[in-house]
């Protein structure tokens, strides 16, 4: 009796480390964002404090300077987790007044009315951004812009020219389109015996996006990729994998891991950013000497861009400040200020036109640089706004089993969108 | 023993000169009782909140909360045994529980076994076994998320485990991208993890085996296979059921090693999802499902209950 009591007791006490935090009420906000911009406020970045301190700090006491009686505080969150950091702010009422996040991110804080709607509390501002910018902030099914636009990104695909030369593929003429990359993997796995591989991973909704697929439908109520394209795609990709133009690991892989693989030389491309180009100089000198820098793979002639937002949190006291706040970090000096601390690229209108991302100086980075800035002038955000990452999960292990054949393209594709729609219609 | 208020009680009622003697007292005066039931309460309160905080509210709330709907941000409404009844056509919950269940079944035998075969490795007094008895105990205190990353290389395709096995012959091995070899091979990792862990708790458990018994046997003529299995098991084999007990409810739980050689999608189309993985897919985030997640979670707080009983009545019956 003692020991199964102990051990009954032993066992709640396991059992509960898989706790599940309750959610939180929260106050409703109390002013207007057009009053005085005054009092305390705090801003929260994505893992920013390590290696732009310096600028962050001096952003915070110009705006304190140009607005005397504010005080901003400063908080920064590590990368990784940081979804559930903010979704244990939101669910305890802690949430910043203004807030980092990307437009995944901001739908569901949208959707619980935690986000400020701009179209209706700082629509002056709008005009200043680019328009697709502006947009990536709205979400499909609910009225109005939850975030200002900041940073974007988009990367172009590196590839190692001594793996294409060593397959007898031409260095010189890289993959463009999904239909150079399909014969191109299939013609290195061939000539190298399947120990080179094309790609390390397996199509992602981005991938879907840049071959011409439709990924939601119009009214944006319901997943649309497993039409005819969506099959096809994917089919062909099934195809290349059966010839191990894929990482034998691909089905498995992470963003991380597949930059490790092309790190490591065993696979000949991978999509990156120009961030990436001062770490192969310094971590793999051998590969920096064979180094190509091509275009995004897309077949619709449109990159896939990425884009940072920075929201202000509904619930805030000091609305007005917030809002201003949140104006200042990503209006276009700031913005060019921090395009030159870091390969990124500013959302607002007319900042793409200036010569740090027109005029060539011969190097690398700002080859790549220019060569970004200007994909970005059609750039489409490919990944849309309400596909979690759940989805992701379930949309690769969909994928997954296609490739291993154990189920058709299409019935994997069904399967996906099935699965996808039933996790939006419960978010 | 008496307390100072006791003593206090004692003094003031002291009979008057020349009165008849009191009648005898009970032992515990009213004092006593009055000031005891809260002491101790005091005394534990600390512990007590740090418990009911981090472990009986969020326990409770669990509970709770598999009977709703909630989600991250949206507080959830009363939906019954919905989201027991979604389990049962969850094939991803299937695959957890498969999965998690064969972890028990492939790490506990092993754990049981093979640090009690360490441990009388290294229970012998000669010189220099200190430094094996502390090699076999580094992986212990090394992070789980360092141990995992350096298995992962070392199995890669282009890892250390594949350039041996292609050097003798046998070829590459796809330790990460087939489905059983990833699973058996953070089931090594859990084994090669723990062996320090559980060996200790057997060094501290052989050493109490009265050294005359392996004499006496010694002379009857038992060779060291019948020795360990008359002597040495049955010495300690209350330990091996208590090392049964850990390592089944960790096995049945495990999260790490899988999640970081397998992946965050759970191996080759997520055929290596264990429950806890599960739990966490499902329920974090902020479109996380806080009642579904919560649901598996009982699921796995069931489970890790049956398994301890179910060891621990093994026990009893060996006992009998």
């Amino acid at each position: 009796m003692r020991i199964s009591r102990r051990a009954l007791a032993t066992a709640a006490v396991l059992a509960t480390v898989l706790p599940l935090s309750a959610c939180g009420g929260s106050d409703s906000g109390s002013s207007d964002a057009s009053g005085k911009v005054e009092g305390k406020i705090t801003f929260q970045t994505w893992n920013l404090k390590a290696e732009f301190k310096d600028y962050f700090n001096g952003v915070i006491a110009d705006f304190e300077k140009k607005n005397p009686g504010t005080e901003v505080e400063w908080v920064d969150r590590p990368a990784e987790g940081y979804a559930d950091k903010i979704s244990a702010d939101a669910a305890g009422g802690t949430l910043p007044d203004v807030v980092n996040v990307s437009p995944d991110l901001v739908a569901p804080l949208a959707k619980a009315g935690l986000a400020l709607d701009l179209d209706k509390e700082a629509s002056e501002y709008r005009k200043e951004y680019l328009d697709g910018a502006w947009k990536s902030h709205q979400i499909p099914g609910t009225e109005g812009t939850f975030a200002f636009p900041w940073y974007l990104n988009t990367g172009p695909v590196f590839y190692n020219k001594k793996l294409f030369k060593d397959a007898g593929l031409d260095p010189e003429k890289p993959p463009k389109t999904y239909d150079d990359v399909f014969e191109a993997g299939t013609e290195m796995a061939k000539n190298s015996k399947g120990k080179v591989a094309a790609l390390a991973n397996v199509p992602a909704i981005e991938d879907f996006g840049r071959y011409g697929v439709p990924l939601m439908n119009k009214e944006g109520t319901g997943f649309a990729f497993n039409d005819a394209k969506g099959v096809e795609l994917l089919t062909r990709y099934k195809k290349l994998y059966d010839a191990e133009g894929l990482d034998a690991q691909a089905l498995t892989a992470t963003p991380e891991s597949a930059g490790h693989k092309f790190l490591t030389q065993s696979v000949a491309m991978n999509p990156g950013s120009a961030l990436d180009l001062a770490n192969f100089k310094k971590d793999a000198p051998s590969l920096y000497k064979n180094i190509g820098i091509t275009d995004q793979i897309s077949s619709t002639g449109k990159a896939n861009m990425y884009v940072m937002g920075v929201m202000v949190n509904s619930q805030t006291k000091q609305k007005p400040a917030a809002v201003a706040f949140a104006h200042f970090v990503t209006d276009k000096t700031r913005q060019m200020q921090f395009a030159k601390q870091v390969a990124v690229f500013p959302s607002t209108e007319g900042s793409l036109d200036d010569p740090y991302f027109t005029k060539q100086d011969g190097t690398d980075e700002t080859k790549v640089r220019i060569a970004a800035a200007e994909s970005l002038k059609t750039a489409e955000n490919y990944t849309p706004v309400l596909f979690s990452e759940q989805m992701k999960v379930e949309l690769k292990n969909q994928v997954a089993k296609a490739l291993q054949g154990k189920q058709s393209p299409k019935a994997a594709l069904d399967n996906a969108v099935k699965t996808c729609d039933r996790l939006l219609k419960q978010s | 023993m008496k307390t100072p208020t006791a003593i206090r009680a004692t003094a003031a009622d002291l009979p008057a000169e020349g009165a008849s003697p009191p009648p005898p007292r009970r032992r515990s005066p009213r004092g006593i009782r009055r000031q005891l039931p809260t002491s101790p309460w005091l005394f534990a309160a600390p512990g007590l909140l740090v418990i009911g905080a981090f472990i009986l509210y969020p326990f409770l709330s669990t509970l709770v909360n598999a009977f709703t709907d909630k989600r991250t941000l949206i507080p959830g409404e009363f939906v019954g045994l919905d989201n027991f009844r979604e389990l049962l056509h969850d094939d991803m919950f299937w695959i957890g529980l498969r999965n998690s269940t064969l972890y028990v079944l492939g790490v506990v035998p092993a754990l049981v076994l093979l640090p009690l075969l360490l441990a009388l490795l290294v229970q012998k007094h000669i010189p220099g076994i200190t430094f094996f008895r502390s090699a076999f105990y580094t992986p212990v205190v090394a992070s789980i998320v360092v141990v995992g990353l350096i298995w992962v290389w070392m199995l890669d395709d282009r890892g250390l485990v594949n350039a041996v096995l292609e050097a003798v012959g046998v070829g590459k091995v796809g330790f990460l991208s087939d489905q059983w070899l990833l699973l058996f091979s953070a089931m090594g990792v859990t084994v090669w993890k723990g062996l320090g862990y559980y060996m200790i708790i057997y060094l501290a458990a052989l050493a109490n085996v009265p050294r005359e018994l392996h004499e006496a046997a010694a002379v009857d003529g038992a060779g060291a296979v019948r020795r360990f299995l008359t002597v040495t098991v049955p010495a300690v084999r209350s330990t091996m059921v208590l090392v049964g007990a850990l390592a089944s409810v960790a096995a049945f739980k495990v999260f790490s090693e899988v999640y970081l050689m397998a992946g965050p999608s759970g191996g080759p189309a997520g055929e290596d999802t264990t429950l806890v993985m599960l739990v966490q897919r499902v329920g974090t985030g902020l479109t996380g499902r806080v009642g579904y997640a919560s649901a598996i979670s009982v699921v796995v707080f069931v489970v890790t209950v049956a398994l301890m009983l179910l060891v621990l009545r093994a026990d009893r019956k060996e006992d009998a």
